[in-house]
Parts: structure tokens; C-alpha cells; sequence
């Protein structure tokens, strides 16, 4: 079971553990990301948030498998396979689990065992020591079963990290459940696409706490957004393997470049190569206009329709799962919150889950719905 | 049929920090190979961006020395390409808000003054040393390099003469130099160029076919390379026998010639994009005016001093003035001796010489200043004469050692005492009647027979003053 | 986007694709490619791009020089080194 889920695994004495997905760092362990390519990485760094972990008195359990590099992916369904974390922290083989949830994995699979996942705002957690996957999304989030324990541990994670310029300033974080009532609003034009259960968990909660119809803007070009700028920045960060200072190095070159071509092909799934030549395709000069630049326009028209919806709710509520069940569509359902940087919590309500999102720096209200008002439908 | 070359520039120029651009490893030159290296410079993943507080600094400062206008606010781009000497294989550079813009530099050559407008100067990082290993067929690869900040300062067409590009590069190396920009040295690398040319008829107003010619490690290798590469246009438009294309070529300063380089450099896509990593960085106004506050006296600044508060000649204060290194020197020896004019001369005339003598070129002329003023007191209190003098600062030069120990314990003193020294001179006039017959005859070049028979027999210690004087009263 | 085109991409980002995945890649980006052009639908007249959600600037850090790891460090993880150097096969010029 544990090889089911680790990549790699330490002992522990306590419960107090802590399992961190296979891209974040350890320092004198391997951090593989879920990749060929780095399959003998031995990291002379350790992330941040495992020396806040480590100081705070939890012991690390082990490395979680992640899909590779933990990308949004198009073609291998990613949803299709439990991950790591979730399987981990669901057969008690660690109290919490730190993911880079870009993907929307976890958001998408924690309920379904019945556990939490918390995906804090982008800047509220340091990035120091994860092998990045989309630099101007990524963040490490929490997977538990016990909110509580969650949110401490967020509080634990949280705050200014002077090696990762991308945290806000505040030294640290201290979480507490806000008190409702809370505003929440229900997307209708997602809601119609939402395959069966996972609208009807969403329907049942925002009947016990009242929701207010909306349209969520630029939803239907959302997995088009996601992926273009995914794929220019996954193309980008993982342009540094090239098997010549570490990682994987193919045995068959003669030269420079089949040293490259040859090490590049061999040691990336074909989801991580399409990534990468479609990301080379919407930076290229033909095409920058139409694909890249026009997506970072849209994402900031997508945030400034969320600052809009957030002067009128405390939390927007989301399915979790697409009639279609395509991984390209289904992107649409994590890329609003991703996009933005917002935060959004996903949990075991109903059948199926549903996933909750709030301004950003508003995690409170996140932690205080759960609490308060959703504690009786778990 | 009269031609005009027309030309620009992109020069490179290492920015003086203790750091790197976005990592806090040595920015020093010299270290071995990999020593000043951390994950992010090697290429690793998991390290982020930290921007250089200094290297924007001296980027402003290289803007208003260039009378640019500096940008508010700078954001880096992503550069992407493959090569082993990019860790990351992306360059982060500035592409749509560099830090400077529209500036110029005046220059002067034998034809006159002249303007050279700069068109932008960015901020980006350099990238680390390849070596080949002609043994083993393999390249090796050191990132001490990679990331050190870079300006590099783009020019307008607008030279004319290979005379026009030196005085310019002469010019920023100065100024640059003097402001603790850069070193500017080419032979290290820390300021390297690259010349965009095209040539077209006298008068036209259409540009030409431009090439661009990289490699080029020297001044001289640059006053070359135009004039070949000058000559080969006009060769290609008035014989057809080779056909003009726009590309890079490499000069090859064996051969003497200009290659097409075997990359297309022109064909490649960048898939240049914003930098998601590097916030914006702001540049406010106080910051501009505590930045300019605080650069350091400018080579023209110099010379006025000099000239005006001195009183130091045209010739000396150029020559001051021309090399940082020299200025320096001046500048750490009038702490010890407060005299412009006695410690200009020993710099232009007898520490030049010395240096000459031990094939020292002007920059890399190293001396300890304090001891430089102690040989330099010890003349001017007559402790010891000029001759001595120069030998023991030479000896300071070469060996570094305690000039005031070595004289005393060589009894280099001077010998003023006018009662030995009228004895001696008596003893040499008696001892040479024929050149005191040939004085009175009028030959007054017999002094410095005299004078030399008296040093030889003082090991070169008397005061020559005195020597003159005696003589002088001996003789009439 | 036909398969020469697929080539032109791998060529950039170093990819020497066997035929079936170069295929495979270029059935997918086409079908990639026609859900981009949806995006010229939206109206992003006068629109700013978006590079970072945080909207503070960026800190400076102070230019002191630390050593963070030695070079045996560096050096540990790499597939062939020589005498203190990352060794590849001949670049040329």
C-alpha cells in the first residue's frame, strides 16, 4: 500500500506526519517529480515548508506520487488515477499531505475519500524548494481529513519567505473560522454542464445555505486560457533538463544535439511533450499575439469579473466533476481559481463533493463555511 | 564612387556587484571553475529570483551617464533557446520595459565632436564559460558566468568610422569605469561588442545590407574587422562576386577575416514572454537622486579639478584622468602627500617609466600607495636625492618592500654635508685639469662630468644641489 | 498543424519525436489549435495582459555575495564531469 502511494518513504514515531508530494524538495533525498528525468535528483535544497513543518514538531512520512512534474494534462486522464496525497492521508499513513495542486487533482479527488483539500491564495505559501510546473499558478495546498488539522497546518506553512519573492510580506498567518451568514453564489452556466452527482451535492448545499444565481464569465474559453499559458511556462521551467548537469542523460548521443533531442524525447511522457510543443507554439512569433498575449488579457479580464463577484459573495460554489468527462474541459472547473490566484477549498459534502472559492486572502470565510454552516451535511 | 559604412553597436558590459543578477553567488571573475555556483545559476529547479538591489543601481547610473531617460518601472523577460552554456535554457533579459532609453553619448575624434545616439540600455543576465578540450573532443562547461548582470547598451546607426566606434567604446569605458560601473576590461570580458555595418553610396539615404561581426576581443581587433568587413561590402556590391546577405559573422582575428557564423542567429525564435517570476521593480525618483548623489568624480569632473584646483597641466591631468587605475593611484598617494604637483610628476614620469621598463600596462599598474608617499617624502625632505629616490621606488614596485627600512639599512642617505662634499669636489678638479680647461673655455656640458666623477664616488648619494653649487663656485 | 510544422516545435524545444508520437502530437495540436481560435470571440480591446495575479512590486535584495552550497554539491547529481567541469560533447562554433 505504501508503494502504491510513495515514491519515497521515511519512518516516523508519531502520527504527527506529514507526506509531501514527490516535487517538493528534501534536502539529501530524491525529488522526482514524477519524472523520468529526474529520477536520480538528489536535491542539495529542502523546501521551506518542510523546515516550518520539521521545526513546528511533525515528522515527514514519506514522498507522494504525483503525475509528472504534476502538470494539467490533456490526453492521459490524470483524474483517472487516485493521487499520492489523497490515497496517503485517506489510509491514515500520514495526518496531512502537501500538494502543487495547478492540475486540480486533489481539489477534484479529496472528497471522494472523504478528506479536505485546501488551496490557499497564490502568495500565501513560499515555492521554495518545488520544482515548478506553472510558475505564475503554482502553490502548495493542504490535503486532510480533519479541517482543523488543515488549516494549522496552513497557518504553520504560511508567510513572508524571504528566498521566494512571490509571498506576500505578512511574516505569518493564524486562521480562524469566520463567522456566517455567508453570501454564496452558484454558477448556473457551469451548473448546466455539471455531470449528475456533482450537481446534485452542489444543488443540496446551496439549498441548506442559500445561494444566489450567476454567470461565470469567459467559462467556456477557460480550458483554452488554462492550457496556452500552462504549456508556455511548463515548456519554459522544464527547458533546464537537458541531461547535462543533472537527471536523466540519454545513453545513445553522438553529439550536442541528439544529446538533447535524445535525453529530452526519451525522458518525457507524451503529455509533457505535447505541453512543451505547444507551448513553444503559442510563444512563437506567428502566434504570441493570437494565443499568449490574448490569454494574459482574458486572465485579466477573468480577475477583475472575480473582484466583481466578490463585492457580491463571501464564496462562489463549484462542481467537481463535467458531464464531458475530456481532462481538457474539465480543467475549466480548477482554472478559475488557479487563474486568479484565489482560494478555494474542496470538501466531502453530499455524495460527491463540491469545491468552494473566495476572494483572495479570504480563506477565513473558507474555513468558517466549512465549520459552521457545512459541518451537519459531512 | 564614393561609399559611406554605416554602423551600430551592442555592447555588453559586466556591472561591478558582489553578486549576481538574481542569485547571491560571487559575481568575481577568477574563481575556479564552478566554485561560485548555486542551484538556481546550475540550472536546478526549486530556487527563485531574487532581484540585485545594486545592479539596478548601476543600471541608472549607466542611463544617466548616458543622458537616457530612465524607466519608472522595469519588468524581465524570458529569453528561450538551447545552448550548455545557459543553465536554465531561457536568458532572462528585458525586452518591453528596459531601464533606460533615448540617451546619448559625445564623443571626439580627429574629425570633431560628434553625438551617438543610444537607442536603449537592458538589464540581463550573462551566461557561464565554455572550454574546449581539443584532447578528449569534448566541451566543458563552467557556470562561474552564468548570471552575473549585464547592461547592454544599444546604439543608433549612427558611426561612421571605425575612429567614431573607438573613441565611443573609449568613452563608456571611461565613464563606466570611473563611475564604478563596470572595469571595462575586453581582454577579461567584462565589456564586449558587437558591430552591426552596412555600407551604402555617399549621399543615399537607403541603409545597405547590414551584417553583424561578433568575436571581437580588442579595439584593434575591431578597427580591423570594420575595415575588412567595409572593404568586403564594397567588393561585393561593385563586383558581384560575392552575394551581400544579412547575417552574423565571426572575426577571426588569425586569419583577418569575417565568417558567416554557422547558427543563423536571425532565423531563431525567441519565444520571448514576460517574466511571471520577477515582479515589477519601481524606480522612484528619490531612488534616481540618491543614486546620482552618490556617483563618483567623472573623469572631465577630474580634470577641471585638476586644472583649476591644482593648477596641474592639460597633458598631466589626461593623462590622470584617462585611466581609472592611474586616477586611483593619484588619488590613495595625495592621502599621504599633499602635493598635486610633486605626486604627478613621480606617477607621469618615473612610475610610468618603471612600468614601461617592466612591461606593465597603465591599468595594471599595482603599487602600495603609502610607500609610494613615503619614497616621494623622503626626496622632498632630502632624506634621500631623486636618483635614489627612483631606484628605491622601483624596488618598491617589484618587491613591495619598506622603502624607509631599506634605505636606512642600505645608508642610502644623502650626503649634504658641504665640508666633504667641497673636499671631494676639490679632490676631482685636481684630478681633471683638462675638462676645467675646457669649462673656462665655455663647454658647460663639463658640469655633468663633474657631476657624474661626484656621484660615482658617493654610490650616487650626494645632493645634487649642493654639488652644482660647489662646482660652481669652484670652477669660476 | 501537419507534421513538418510539428518538426519545426520539436526542433526549438529539442525533441527528436519517433513518427507515431509526432503523429499523435500533431493530430492533438490540431485539434488544440482550432479550440484556441474560439479565443478571438472575447473582446480584449484596450485590456492590460496579466503577468502576475499579485499586484505588490518586487523586493530588492542587498548585494552581499553567500555561498549557499559547495561545488561537490553542485557537481553531485551530474551525468559526466571533468576536473571540476560539466563535460558535454564538442559545441561548435
Amino acid at each position: 500500500m505504501d508503494r502504491e502511494f510513495f515514491a519515497s518513504r521515511y519512518e516516523t514515531k508519531t502520527d504527527n506526519s506529514f507526506a509531501l508530494d514527490d516535487n517538493i524538495m528534501v534536502r539529501g533525498g530524491l525529488t522526482t517529480a514524477g519524472s523520468k528525468m529526474l529520477q536520480n535528483f538528489v536535491s542539495p535544497l529542502q523546501a521551506t515548508v518542510v523546515d516550518r513543518l520539521l521545526d513546528a514538531g511533525m515528522e515527514l512520512a514519506g514522498k507522494t506520487k504525483i503525475d509528472e512534474l504534476a502538470i494539467p494534462t490533456v490526453s492521459e486522464d490524470i483524474f483517472a488515477t487516485l493521487s499520492g496525497a489523497a490515497g496517503a492521508v485517506s489510509e491514515g499513513l500520514c495526518k496531512i499531505a502537501l500538494c502543487n495542486d495547478v492540475s486540480g487533482k486533489n481539489r477534484r479527488q479529496a472528497p471522494a475519500k472523504g478528506l479536505y483539500y485546501i488551496h490557499p491564495t497564490y502568495g500565501t505559501v513560499s515555492r521554495f524548494g518545488l520544482v515548478p510546473a506553472v510558475s505564475s499558478m503554482d502553490q502548495l495546498g493542504v490535503v486532510c481529513r480533519d479541517i482543523d488539522d488543515g488549516f494549522n497546518v496552513l497557518g504553520i506553512i504560511a508567510g513572508h519567505d524571504e528566498k521566494d519573492f512571490t509571498t506576500f510580506p505578512e511574516k505569518s498567518y493564524s486562521y480562524a473560522p469566520k463567522e456566517g451568514p455567508f453570501r454564496i453564489g452558484i454558477p448556473v452556466n457551469v451548473m448546466e454542464a455539471a455531470d449528475e452527482e456533482s450537481g446534485n451535492s452542489v444543488n443540496e448545499f446551496a439549498g441548506r445555505l442559500g445561494a444566489e444565481k450567476f454567470e461565470l464569465k469567459y467559462f467556456e474559453v477557460l480550458p483554452q486560457v488554462m492550457y496556452i499559458l500552462s504549456c508556455a511556462e511548463i515548456g519554459n521551467n522544464t527547458s533546464r533538463y537537458d541531461g547535462i548537469k543533472f537527471g536523466y542523460r540519454t545513453e545513445n548521443y553522438s553529439g550536442l544535439n541528439d544529446l538533447y533531442t535524445n535525453t529530452r524525447t526519451e525522458g518525457f511522457r507524451p503529455d509533457m511533450k505535447l505541453a512543451t510543443i505547444i507551448g513553444a507554439f503559442v510563444l512563437s512569433k506567428k502566434n504570441y499575439e493570437a494565443y499568449y498575449l490574448k490569454s494574459m488579457k482574458i486572465r485579466r479580464l477573468l480577475r477583475e469579473h472575480a473582484d466583481e463577484l466578490f463585492s457580491r459573495f463571501d464564496a462562489v460554489v463549484m462542481p467537481l466533476r463535467l458531464k464531458d468527462p475530456e481532462p481538457y474541459r474539465n480543467m475549466a472547473l480548477y482554472a478559475f481559481a488557479t487563474l486568479c490566484g484565489l482560494p478555494s477549498v474542496s470538501i466531502p459534502f453530499g455524495s460527491c463533493g463540491l469545491q468552494l472559492i473566495a476572494q483572495a486572502r479570504n480563506e477565513n470565510i473558507l474555513y468558517g463555511i466549512c465549520k459552521g454552516a457545512v459541518k451537519d451535511g459531512i | 564612387m564614393e561609399y559611406e559604412v554605416v554602423m551600430g553597436l551592442e555592447v555588453h558590459v559586466e556591472l561591478a556587484t558582489e553578486s549576481k543578477l538574481f542569485c547571491s553567488c560571487s559575481a568575481k571573475f577568477g574563481a575556479e571553475a564552478n566554485e561560485n555556483v548555486c542551484p538556481a545559476c546550475a540550472g536546478m529547479p526549486g530556487m527563485l529570483p531574487a532581484v540585485n538591489k545594486r545592479a539596478i543601481e548601476l543600471g541608472i547610473i549607466a542611463g544617466l551617464l548616458t543622458n537616457c531617460e530612465i524607466t519608472r518601472t522595469i519588468t524581465f523577460d524570458k529569453k528561450n533557446y538551447f545552448y550548455p552554456d545557459l543553465p536554465t535554457g531561457y536568458q532572462i533579459t528585458q525586452l518591453y520595459a528596459p531601464i533606460c532609453r533615448n540617451g546619448f553619448v559625445e564623443i571626439e575624434t580627429g574629425a570633431g565632436k560628434k553625438k551617438i545616439r543610444i537607442k536603449q540600455i537592458h538589464i540581463e543576465e550573462d551566461a557561464g564559460k565554455l572550454v574546449h578540450d581539443y584532447r578528449t573532443g569534448s566541451s566543458l562547461v563552467d557556470f562561474n558566468r552564468a548570471g552575473v548582470p549585464l547592461v547592454e547598451i544599444v546604439s543608433q546607426p549612427d558611426f561612421r568610422s571605425s575612429d567614431e566606434v573607438i573613441a565611443y567604446l573609449e568613452k563608456l569605458r571611461a565613464l563606466f569605469s570611473f563611475a564604478g560601473v563596470s572595469d571595462c576590461r575586453m581582454q577579461e570580458g567584462s565589456m564586449r561588442c558587437d558591430v552591426n555595418i552596412s555600407v551604402r553610396k555617399a549621399g543615399s539615404k537607403e541603409l545597405g545590407v547590414r551584417t553583424e561581426i561578433k568575436n571581437l576581443n580588442s579595439l584593434k581587433a575591431i578597427a580591423r574587422a570594420i575595415e575588412y568587413e567595409t572593404d568586403r561590402h564594397i567588393s561585393a556590391i561593385e563586383t558581384g562576386c560575392e552575394e551581400l546577405v544579412q547575417e552574423t559573422r565571426r572575426w577571426d582575428d588569425n586569419s583577418g577575416e569575417t565568417y558567416p557564423m554557422r547558427n543563423k542567429e536571425d532565423a531563431t525564435d525567441y519565444r520571448y514572454f514576460p517574466n511571471p517570476e520577477i515582479l515589477p521593480v519601481h524606480i522612484s525618483e528619490e531612488w534616481i537622486s540618491e543614486v546620482k548623489s552618490g556617483i563618483p568624480e567623472l573623469p572631465h569632473e577630474k580634470y577641471e579639478r585638476l586644472t583649476k584646483e591644482y593648477g596641474l597641466s592639460d597633458y598631466d591631468s589626461k593623462l590622470i584622468t584617462g585611466s581609472k587605475n592611474i586616477s586611483d593611484i593619484f588619488d590613495r598617494t595625495m592621502e599621504y602627500v599633499n602635493n598635486p604637483k610633486e605626486v604627478a610628476n613621480w606617477i607621469i614620469g618615473d612610475l610610468a617609466s618603471i612600468a614601461r621598463e617592466e612591461n606593465v600596462p597603465g591599468d595594471e599598474i599595482r603599487i602600495d600607495c603609502e610607500k609610494f608617499g613615503k619614497v616621494i617624502k623622503m626626496v622632498e625632505n632630502r632624506v634621500i636625492n631623486r636618483t635614489i629616490g627612483k631606484k628605491v621606488l622601483q624596488l618598491v614596485f617589484r618587491e613591495d618592500m619598506d622603502p624607509e627600512i631599506y634605505v636606512r639599512e642600505n645608508r642610502l642617505g644623502m650626503i649634504a654635508d658641504t665640508g666633504y662634499l667641497e673636499d671631494l669636489v676639490r679632490e676631482v678638479i685636481a684630478a681633471n685639469e683638462k675638462s676645467v680647461l675646457e669649462y673656462k673655455a665655455g663647454n658647460q656640458k663639463v658640469i655633468s662630468f663633474f657631476m657624474g666623477q661626484i656621484m660615482k664616488r658617493t654610490q650616487g648619494k650626494a645632493d645634487p644641489a649642493a654639488v652644482n653649487s660647489i662646482l660652481k663656485k669652484m670652477l669660476s | 498543424m501537419d507534421l513538418k510544422t510539428v518538426m519545426e516545435y520539436e526542433a526549438m524545444v529539442k525533441f527528436n519525436l519517433p513518427g507515431s508520437e509526432r503523429e499523435w502530437i500533431a493530430e492533438k495540436a490540431s485539434m488544440l489549435e482550432e479550440s484556441f481560435n474560439e479565443l478571438s470571440k472575447v473582446d480584449t480591446d484596450g485590456v492590460e495582459p496579466l503577468v502576475s495575479v499579485l499586484n505588490f512590486n518586487s523586493a530588492l535584495r542587498e548585494d552581499v555575495s553567500v555561498r549557499l552550497v559547495s561545488r561537490d554539491e553542485i557537481l553531485a547529481n551530474s551525468p559526466d564531469q571533468y576536473d571540476g567541469y560539466f563535460q558535454v560533447p564538442r559545441t561548435i562554433e
